[in-house]
Protein backbone atom coordinates (compact mmCIF):
# COMPACT_ATOMS: atom_id res chain seq x y z
CA UNK A 1 0.00 0.00 0.00
CA UNK A 2 1.36 3.63 -1.22
CA UNK A 3 0.01 5.96 1.33
CA UNK A 4 -0.13 8.74 -1.52
CA UNK A 5 -2.81 6.49 -3.54
CA UNK A 6 -4.99 7.71 -1.31
CA UNK A 7 -4.46 11.46 -1.80
CA UNK A 8 -5.13 13.78 -4.73
CA UNK A 9 -3.67 16.93 -4.92
CA UNK A 10 -5.70 19.98 -4.06
CA UNK A 11 -5.78 22.78 -7.00
CA UNK A 12 -5.54 26.46 -5.06
CA UNK A 13 -6.23 29.69 -6.48
CA UNK A 14 -2.87 31.81 -5.92
CA UNK A 15 -3.36 35.49 -5.19
CA UNK A 16 -2.51 36.97 -8.17
CA UNK A 17 -5.83 34.61 -9.47
CA UNK A 18 -7.86 35.67 -6.30
CA UNK A 19 -7.11 39.26 -6.91
CA UNK A 20 -8.08 39.10 -10.58
CA UNK A 21 -11.27 37.34 -9.88
CA UNK A 22 -12.43 39.69 -7.27
CA UNK A 23 -11.40 42.45 -9.01
CA UNK A 24 -13.91 41.08 -11.99
CA UNK A 25 -16.91 40.42 -9.31
CA UNK A 26 -19.20 42.21 -7.06
CA UNK A 27 -18.65 41.09 -3.23
CA UNK A 28 -21.91 39.84 -3.19
CA UNK A 29 -20.97 37.32 -5.77
CA UNK A 30 -18.81 35.59 -4.20
CA UNK A 31 -18.58 34.09 -0.11
CA UNK A 32 -14.82 35.79 1.13
CA UNK A 33 -13.23 33.54 3.95
CA UNK A 34 -10.63 34.53 6.98
CA UNK A 35 -9.99 31.20 8.67
CA UNK A 36 -7.33 32.36 10.82
CA UNK A 37 -7.61 33.46 14.58
CA UNK A 38 -9.13 36.80 15.42
CA UNK A 39 -5.83 38.54 16.77
CA UNK A 40 -4.80 37.89 13.20
CA UNK A 41 -8.09 39.28 11.61
CA UNK A 42 -7.94 42.85 13.90
CA UNK A 43 -4.65 43.25 12.58
CA UNK A 44 -5.83 43.73 8.85
CA UNK A 45 -7.57 41.53 6.61
CA UNK A 46 -9.23 41.50 2.87
CA UNK A 47 -11.87 43.76 2.55
CA UNK A 48 -15.27 41.95 2.75
CA UNK A 49 -13.66 38.77 4.54
CA UNK A 50 -15.79 36.92 6.58
CA UNK A 51 -14.02 35.50 10.38
CA UNK A 52 -14.65 31.92 11.05
CA UNK A 53 -11.45 30.58 12.21
CA UNK A 54 -10.32 26.89 11.14
CA UNK A 55 -11.46 25.36 14.22
CA UNK A 56 -15.33 26.70 14.10
CA UNK A 57 -16.06 26.21 10.33
CA UNK A 58 -17.46 22.83 10.67
CA UNK A 59 -19.89 24.34 12.69
CA UNK A 60 -20.55 27.77 10.94
CA UNK A 61 -20.64 25.91 7.30
CA UNK A 62 -24.55 26.44 6.91
CA UNK A 63 -23.63 29.89 7.61
CA UNK A 64 -21.76 30.32 4.13
CA UNK A 65 -24.48 29.98 0.69
CA UNK A 66 -23.23 26.98 -0.85
CA UNK A 67 -24.67 28.60 -4.30
CA UNK A 68 -21.61 30.90 -4.50
CA UNK A 69 -18.00 30.04 -5.08
CA UNK A 70 -16.02 30.36 -1.86
CA UNK A 71 -12.66 31.82 -1.11
CA UNK A 72 -10.57 30.66 2.01
CA UNK A 73 -7.18 32.32 3.07
CA UNK B 1 -5.93 30.89 -1.68
CA UNK B 2 -2.38 29.65 -2.42
CA UNK B 3 -0.21 31.38 0.35
CA UNK B 4 -2.78 32.86 2.69
CA UNK B 5 -2.78 36.40 3.05
CA UNK B 6 0.88 36.42 2.85
CA UNK B 7 1.24 35.43 -0.51
CA UNK B 8 -1.88 38.55 -0.78
CA UNK B 9 0.85 41.34 0.66
CA UNK B 10 3.28 40.30 -1.64
CA UNK B 11 5.49 38.74 0.69
CA UNK B 12 7.40 36.20 -0.63
CA UNK B 13 8.99 34.45 2.77
CA UNK B 14 9.51 30.71 2.56
CA UNK B 15 6.37 29.36 3.18
CA UNK B 16 5.93 25.76 5.43
CA UNK B 17 5.46 22.39 3.11
CA UNK B 18 2.10 23.36 1.79
CA UNK B 19 -0.78 20.11 2.50
CA UNK B 20 -1.19 20.37 -1.35
CA UNK B 21 -3.18 16.91 -1.32
CA UNK B 22 -6.01 15.65 0.44
CA UNK B 23 -7.79 12.19 1.17
CA UNK B 24 -9.68 10.65 -1.27
CA UNK B 25 -9.74 7.44 -0.64
CA UNK B 26 -13.26 6.72 -1.21
CA UNK B 27 -12.60 2.31 -2.67
CA UNK B 28 -10.42 1.92 0.24
CA UNK B 29 -11.03 -0.97 2.00
CA UNK B 30 -11.55 -0.87 5.96
CA UNK B 31 -8.18 -1.79 7.34
CA UNK B 32 -6.39 -0.12 4.38
CA UNK B 33 -8.23 3.25 5.98
CA UNK B 34 -7.12 1.97 9.47
CA UNK B 35 -3.44 1.43 8.42
CA UNK B 36 -3.76 4.99 6.44
CA UNK B 37 -4.69 7.08 9.69
CA UNK B 38 -2.24 4.84 11.55
CA UNK B 39 0.64 5.90 9.43
CA UNK B 40 0.12 9.45 9.44
CA UNK B 41 -0.75 9.62 13.10
CA UNK B 42 2.83 8.21 13.39
CA UNK B 43 4.34 10.85 10.96
CA UNK B 44 2.55 13.64 13.01
CA UNK B 45 3.82 12.27 16.34
CA UNK B 46 7.06 11.91 15.14
CA UNK B 47 6.98 15.64 13.92
CA UNK B 48 5.87 16.97 17.40
CA UNK B 49 8.28 14.71 19.28
CA UNK B 50 11.01 16.12 17.33
CA UNK B 51 10.04 19.42 17.30
CA UNK B 52 10.45 19.77 20.84
CA UNK B 53 14.75 20.27 19.76
CA UNK B 54 13.77 23.50 17.99
CA UNK B 55 11.54 24.93 20.65
CA UNK B 56 12.44 27.31 23.27
CA UNK B 57 8.97 28.85 24.82
CA UNK B 58 7.85 26.39 27.55
CA UNK B 59 4.15 26.28 26.98
CA UNK B 60 4.98 25.42 23.02
CA UNK B 61 6.99 22.70 24.09
CA UNK B 62 4.40 21.36 26.83
CA UNK B 63 1.95 21.43 24.20
CA UNK B 64 3.81 19.48 21.73
CA UNK B 65 4.28 16.92 24.33
CA UNK B 66 1.50 16.68 24.74
CA UNK B 67 0.07 16.43 21.50
CA UNK B 68 2.74 13.89 20.70
CA UNK B 69 0.78 11.51 23.57
CA UNK B 70 -2.07 12.03 22.06
CA UNK B 71 -1.30 11.14 18.43
CA UNK B 72 0.45 7.93 20.15
CA UNK B 73 -2.85 7.25 21.93
CA UNK B 74 -4.58 7.47 18.54
CA UNK B 75 -2.51 5.17 16.88
CA UNK B 76 -3.53 2.73 19.93
CA UNK B 77 -7.20 3.38 19.09
CA UNK B 78 -6.77 2.58 15.46
CA UNK B 79 -4.90 -0.47 16.21
CA UNK B 80 -7.88 -1.63 17.87
CA UNK B 81 -9.73 -0.69 14.79
CA UNK B 82 -7.99 -2.55 12.49
CA UNK B 83 -8.10 -5.59 14.32
CA UNK B 84 -12.07 -5.48 14.06
CA UNK B 85 -11.72 -4.99 10.20
CA UNK B 86 -8.60 -7.41 9.43
CA UNK B 87 -10.21 -10.38 11.22
CA UNK B 88 -7.75 -10.07 14.33
CA UNK B 89 -4.27 -9.01 12.82
CA UNK B 90 -2.44 -7.21 14.75
CA UNK B 91 -1.44 -3.46 12.47
CA UNK B 92 2.54 -3.68 13.59
CA UNK B 93 3.22 -6.61 11.28
CA UNK B 94 1.58 -5.57 8.16
CA UNK B 95 2.85 -1.86 8.42
CA UNK B 96 4.89 -1.06 5.11
CA UNK B 97 8.00 0.39 4.88
CA UNK B 98 7.35 4.03 4.49
CA UNK B 99 5.53 4.46 7.93
CA UNK B 100 6.03 7.75 9.67
CA UNK B 101 7.60 9.05 6.58
CA UNK B 102 4.15 11.45 5.63
CA UNK B 103 2.16 13.71 7.86
CA UNK B 104 -1.24 14.89 7.11
CA UNK B 105 -1.82 16.60 3.50
CA UNK B 106 0.29 14.31 2.01
CA UNK B 107 3.67 16.26 3.42
CA UNK B 108 6.95 14.27 4.19
CA UNK B 109 8.35 14.48 7.70
CA UNK B 110 11.58 14.91 6.46
CA UNK B 111 10.97 18.15 4.40
CA UNK B 112 8.67 19.43 7.39
CA UNK B 113 11.47 18.92 9.94
CA UNK B 114 14.49 20.97 7.90
CA UNK B 115 11.67 24.06 7.22
CA UNK B 116 10.71 24.00 11.10
CA UNK B 117 14.39 24.16 12.15
CA UNK B 118 15.20 27.44 12.01
CA UNK B 119 11.26 28.88 12.12
CA UNK B 120 9.84 31.00 14.99
CA UNK B 121 7.02 29.86 17.10
CA UNK B 122 4.16 32.10 15.02
CA UNK B 123 5.35 29.57 11.87
CA UNK B 124 5.68 26.44 13.65
CA UNK B 125 2.26 26.92 15.20
CA UNK B 126 0.44 28.08 12.08
CA UNK B 127 1.76 24.72 10.32
CA UNK B 128 0.82 22.37 13.23
CA UNK B 129 -2.67 24.05 12.94
CA UNK B 130 -2.77 22.98 9.36
CA UNK B 131 -1.40 19.58 10.45
CA UNK B 132 -4.62 19.10 12.67
CA UNK B 133 -6.99 20.38 10.35
CA UNK B 134 -5.99 18.04 7.66
CA UNK B 135 -6.48 15.57 10.40
CA UNK B 136 -9.78 16.60 11.42
CA UNK B 137 -11.19 17.00 7.34
CA UNK B 138 -9.63 13.31 7.16
CA UNK B 139 -11.53 11.48 10.19
CA UNK B 140 -14.87 13.20 9.33
CA UNK B 141 -14.23 11.86 5.61
CA UNK B 142 -13.62 8.54 6.94
CA UNK B 143 -16.25 8.59 9.64
CA UNK B 144 -18.58 9.09 6.96
CA UNK B 145 -17.84 5.89 5.60
CA UNK B 146 -18.84 3.43 8.38
CA UNK B 147 -22.26 3.05 10.41
CA UNK B 148 -22.12 1.74 14.30
CA UNK B 149 -18.47 1.38 16.14
CA UNK B 150 -15.96 2.17 13.31
CA UNK B 151 -18.50 5.56 12.66
CA UNK B 152 -18.23 6.22 16.82
CA UNK B 153 -14.72 5.83 16.85
CA UNK B 154 -13.88 8.01 13.54
CA UNK B 155 -15.87 10.90 15.20
CA UNK B 156 -14.07 10.42 18.33
CA UNK B 157 -10.85 10.50 16.60
CA UNK B 158 -12.34 13.83 14.68
CA UNK B 159 -13.40 15.55 17.71
CA UNK B 160 -10.27 15.63 19.25
CA UNK B 161 -8.16 16.86 16.28
CA UNK B 162 -10.44 19.33 16.52
CA UNK B 163 -9.39 19.73 20.26
CA UNK B 164 -5.57 19.83 19.07
CA UNK B 165 -6.45 22.38 16.29
CA UNK B 166 -8.21 25.00 19.07
CA UNK B 167 -5.83 24.28 21.77
CA UNK B 168 -2.82 24.95 19.05
CA UNK B 169 -4.63 28.17 17.70
CA UNK B 170 -5.07 29.12 21.29
CA UNK B 171 -1.82 29.32 21.94
CA UNK B 172 -1.38 31.15 18.62
CA UNK B 173 -3.13 33.66 19.76
CA UNK B 174 -1.40 34.27 23.25
CA UNK B 175 1.48 34.66 21.41
CA UNK B 176 1.30 36.61 18.76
Amino acid sequence: MALLDYFKPVVSMTAEDARVYMKGKNPDDYNLIDVRQPVEYERGHLAGARLIPVAELQNHLNEVDKAKPTIAY
Amino acid sequence: MQGGIRAWEGLTAEGPPEAGMAFFGDAAKPDELAMLAWMLEEGSRQFYVRLDAYLKDEDAKHLFQSLAKAEENHEKTIAELYKTFSGGSAIEEKLPAEKGEFMEGGIRLDEALLWARDKDLRAILEFAISLETNAYDLYIKMGRRFEGDARKVFSLLADEEKRHLERLAGLLEKKI
